[in-house]
């Protein structure tokens, strides 16, 4: 064994940041858990903040971090395909409500991109940003190979995805008890379109059923999405 | 054995994405197909073996989790950030709440009203 040929093996100081990743999600796991509420207290907002204040704070390269937080990234694509699960699980349920939920999942995409990309017009985005913005309603793994296939910006997409998804699962509680969205395949079509793999995984936290329209959702978005962008690009 | 057995269905599906990507040449990324993939072939065995169900919840219940260094990473771009932060946020607040409402919105008025299936709909509604 010549352990010395492996990949981006993390070392002293990779495992240290991997180690802490790890260690403040689960206290911010469990922080959340006693204040019962899935508002502000997210530990992947909270999470990456505290790591980015003692980056900073500290003055240390990225890069050092990522040795240990890139191994997180790579169980990412994992996490993607296994929203296959609860999909197949819900498959009755789904196929019950089929034209309905492509009309949603279609609009709600075309103006969660469509209004992102105007207004980014407006406001003299150039179109590297413009097409960043593009894949905002992709989950992130996806939006990653989307906007790098579109002139885009990869690493700002998936920011952009992440901080879209963090905001929408902020605000959705409020906006469905406002304009009475009470039917939880809405909110979970809602939350999969629009805020994607946060949304899905907060939206599994709460039920399998809008788990699932979520999942579904986010991807049949991320598919219909990616096919389409492409060449809206060209 | 089971996780063993879970996690290769996921990677699985992965190559199998992989793979088709290559054949197609398509544009679309290869964990977008694996879900395809996947999906087919549940339907295909009729039901989710155990690991993979055991792996894949385990998986997207702590999705968070792998996010957090992804979030981390946008510091490499803190300095463009610090330019456009403000029409930026502007933009993501406009097209997050309104796609939010009318997603929503536009499925309770077409779909047929839910029945709630078996003991699901009493999970907590709080958050």
């Amino acid at each position: 064994m010549r352990l010395t040929e492996l990949p981006a093996w993390p070392g002293l100081e990779g495992m240290f940041w991997l180690l802490l990743t790890l260690a403040l999600y689960r206290a911010l796991s469990w922080i959340r858990a006693r204040l019962n509420e899935t508002g502000w207290a997210q530990p992947l907002l909270w999470g990456a903040i505290i790591i980015a204040v003692l980056l900073v704070g500290l003055d240390i390269e990225l890069a050092r971090y990522q040795l240990g937080g890139d191994w997180l990234i790579y169980i990412l694509a994992l996490s993607t395909v296994s929203i296959g699960v609860p999909i197949y699980d819900n498959r009755h349920v789904i196929r019950a409500a089929a034209f309905p939920f492509l009309a949603a999942m279609c609009l709600g995409s075309a103006l969660a991109a469509g209004s992102a990309v105007m207004m980014a017009g407006l406001l003299d985005f150039d179109a590297a940003l413009r097409a960043t913005l593009a894949t905002k309603s992709i989950t992130s793994p996806m939006a990653f190979g989307v906007a790098s296939e579109i002139g885009g910006l990869p690493v700002l997409a998936m920011g952009i995805v992440i901080v879209t998804g963090n905001f929408g699962v902020l605000v959705a509680p409020k906006i469905f008890d406002v304009f009475g969205i009470t039917d939880p395949r809405a909110q979970g079509l809602a939350l999969g379109v629009v805020t994607h793999g946060i949304g899905t995984a907060e939206a599994v936290r709460r039920s399998a059923l809008i788990g699932s329209f979520a999942g579904l959702a986010m991807g049949v978005n991320g598919v219909v999405t990616s096919l389409i962008l492409p060449f809206a690009f060209l | 054995m089971q996780i063993i057995f879970g996690l290769a269905c996921l990677c699985l599906s992965l190559l199998a994405g992989e793979v088709v990507k290559d054949l197609t040449q398509a544009a679309i990324p290869a964990p977008v197909l694996a879900v395809v993939i996947l999906l087919a072939a549940l339907g295909v065995y009729g039901r989710v073996p155990d690991g993979l169900r055991l792996v894949g919840e385990f998986l997207l219940r702590h999705m968070a989790l792998f996010f957090i260094p992804v979030l981390v990473g946008m510091l490499a771009l803190s300095d463009m950030l610090r330019v456009i932060l403000g029409p930026l946020s502007l933009i993501i607040f406009v097209s997050t709440v309104v796609p939010l409402f009318v997603t929503g919105w536009i499925f309770q008025k077409l779909a047929p009203p839910f029945v709630a299936p078996e003991q699901e709909a009493s999970k907590d509604e709080t958050n």
